[in-house]
């Protein structure tokens, strides 16, 4: 009996994991489905074919009635240039701040909450503090560099927190037998360090960009009106007009769809490292047979020192 | 009990002397290792001191960017929005005029007492909310879905809309499915549960708590998944073996093991829908207020102070909500 029951439990719940997808996902869907509309397409169902792109195309072409084209292309290349700025930002601020947590150090708790601090502060309040902040010193707020500021200390303590992990896996001892065989400091970091946890820096730098991609709050206050605004300020721009079109959906559809490719090619990259890792012994087996032959990266240990002092 | 023989005696004596002398030698030995060590670096000791030095000087350059980063975005901000609270308002801004006046002024505002308190509730309500229907979607994934690498498929396809736009699920959930037109009205209609549509469906109190429910949840089923995954399976068996039904062994071994997770997550919606702005404003349509609409109202009429002093409000009522969250989760596990 208690093995039917169980049974009913488990279906009760997988029943339920689906519902709880729809929930998660059913607006999405929604919308996306409704910016496939033909002309006469409102932005409730019922859908009113036929099923075609023109929505999706006057995103991209001006020259379609009522197209915010200009706008959204404006907006979509400040979008990516912040993203990729603050993904930069908060990969080296985060590896840098790891690299400290490696070693105890006075203060070290202290410093922790700070990190963590930065991660539970509203994004509201980071950008409300920085407007008066900036004002105070009398210094005009924009997107360039202030939301650059305010979007990478949410990313900052996330990247943090994927270094610490990867921290917590890495073998010190390798960086002492590439001393011991004579590498100074700046060529075990660079040869032997860095490749070994680069997944993570780019785990760092994928944080970072997609929540400033995906940002509203951080962002907002900070505008000073002549710099192009943001895609999220551009959409919410778009919610308040009076007449509500499903290009709204359509640009909607188009930025979550970028986000969730930019998820699927992390994980395909993570997985496929594993998989090269699994194949060659891993990075770790690399640098033990490197110790073994005295041989790191390519060129000899012993070499090392005056390499790197007549390198870069 | 029994008497023991002079020669066990003698024995026993003996045999604890042996001991004694041995504890002692292991004592001396001890005692003597740091002067040995001590002995066989000799000078290099200096050098080891000038080492140490050195490594602590590139820790400290490996963590100054990031702390001046984190001071002047961070921590700046919440000290000027402290001070600005107690400045004096000026028609183009402020300045440094200490007053209480700010607080006087938001003291007496009902609109204020009301919009904080609502937002007060809308976050208990998220927590809770986020909490019961959370649970059982980590608890489906851990124990019920053998396969780890299908667990940890299924779990990022869950969590995956974490990774996109607050604000466009915010979108998505007012106008095509909560309004007055949206596909839970039409739905409910079609089924002949309503005749007319339910117009407290969309932009407002409502639509704001359920759509918050939506958006957050990943931050609860998370933890609660991580939590869960370390959580002992031989302990989960042995309190069913013991006769334990699923409730007790839910309250009585699932949950304390669990609870980590929920002060964790139950802190995280908290104090983020305590701050939440930009989604209030397109789920709420302007109907809803959240004390982060109401400080933006303020900094719109040019009154950065009272703006400010509504914002230290809110960061008070943070602290005290994350100190209550820690403090239940401390009684839990005293019990």
């Amino acid at each position: 009996m208690g093995g039917v029951r169980k049974r009913i439990g488990t279906w009760g719940l997988a029943t339920y994991f689906i519902i709880f997808l729809l929930f998660i996902y059913g607006p999405m869907i929604i919308m996306a489905v409704l910016s496939f509309q033909g002309r006469y397409g409102g932005i409730t169902f019922p859908f009113r074919g036929p099923f075609q792109g023109s929505w999706w195309q006057s995103l991209v072409d001006a020259n379609v009635p009522g197209s915010k084209a200009d706008e959204i292309s404006r907006s979509a290349v400040q979008s990516l240039k912040l993203s990729a700025a603050a993904g930069a930002v908060t990969s080296i601020m985060a590896f840098g701040l790891s690299m400290a947590f490696r070693r105890r150090f006075r203060g070290d708790g202290i410093a922790f909450y700070l990190i963590m601090l930065a991660l539970m502060t509203p994004g509201f309040l980071v950008a409300l503090g920085t407007q008066l902040f900036w004002k105070s010193i009398s210094w005009p707020t924009a997107i360039w560099p202030t939301a650059l500021g305010t979007n990478t200390i949410w990313g900052i303590p996330f990247g943090f927190l994927v270094m610490l992990a990867v921290w917590n896996r890495y073998d010190d001892h390798i960086e002492e037998a590439s001393r011991d065989l004579g590498a100074n400091q700046l060529t075990t970091f660079r040869e032997v360090t860095l490749p070994l946890v680069w997944t993570g820096i780019f785990g760092c730098f994928l944080f970072g960009f997609t929540l400033t991609w995906n940002d509203y709050d951080r962002t907002a206050l900070l505008l000073n009106g002549s710099e192009a605004v943001t895609l999220p300020i551009q959409i919410f721009a778009q919610t308040q007009f009076s007449a509500i079109r499903p290009d709204l959906y359509a640009l909607g559809s188009a930025t979550t769809g970028l986000s969730l490719l930019v998820i699927l090619a992390a994980l395909a990259i993570a997985m496929i490292r594993m998989k090269l890792a699994a194949k060659s012994g891993g990075p770790e087996k690399a640098a033990i047979r490197a110790e073994e032959t005295g041989e790191v990266a390519g060129f000899k240990v012993g070499d090392a020192p005056t390499a790197a002092a007549s390198g870069d | 009990m029994s008497s023991s023989s002079p020669t066990d005696d003698h024995l026993k004596q003996e045999q604890q002397a042996v001991a004694l002398a041995e504890v002692e030698e292991a004592e001396q030995l001890s005692a003597q290792q740091p002067h040995s060590a001590e002995k066989a670096l000799g000078t290099d000791i200096s050098i080891a001191r000038d080492r140490n030095r050195k490594a602590s000087l590139i820790t400290f350059l490996w963590g100054l960017p990031g702390f001046v980063w984190l001071g002047f975005f961070l921590v700046a901000p919440v000290v000027f929005i402290i001070l600005v609270s107690f400045w004096t308002r000026t028609d183009s801004g402020f300045i440094k005029e200490w007053t209480l006046s700010n607080y006087g002024d938001i003291f007496h505002s009902h609109t204020y007492w009301m919009s904080m308190w609502k937002s007060f509730l809308t976050s208990i309500i998220s927590v809770a909310a986020c909490l019961v229907f959370g649970f059982p979607v980590a608890y489906f994934l851990v124990m019920k879905i053998e396969n780890q690498r299908n667990q940890i498929a299924l779990f990022i396809f869950a969590l995956a809309p974490f990774w996109t736009s607050f604000l466009i699920r915010a979108v998505a959930w007012t106008y095509p499915v909560a309004g007055r037109e949206g596909a839970i009205n039409q739905a409910l209609g079609g089924l002949g549960i309503i005749s007319d549509p339910i117009s407290a469906l969309g932009f407002s109190e409502l639509s704001v708590r359920v759509a918050l429910i939506q958006l957050y949840i990943l931050f609860m089923v998370t933890p609660l998944f991580f939590m869960l995954s370390q959580v002992d399976r031989s302990s989960l068996e042995a309190a069913r073996d013991l006769g334990g039904n699923g409730f007790r062994v839910f309250k009585e071994v699932i949950l304390p093991q669990t609870m980590p997770g929920v002060v964790i997550g139950s802190i995280f919606i908290f104090v983020l829908t305590m701050g939440e702005y930009g989604s209030v404003r397109v789920i709420g349509g302007g109907n809803v207020q959240s004390v982060g609409t109401l400080v933006q109202n303020r900094i719109s009429a040019i009154q950065y102070p009272q703006g400010a002093a509504s914002a230290v409000l809110l960061i008070a009522a943070l602290i005290v909500g994350v100190f209550a969250i820690t403090r239940f989760a401390n009684l839990r596990e005293e019990l």
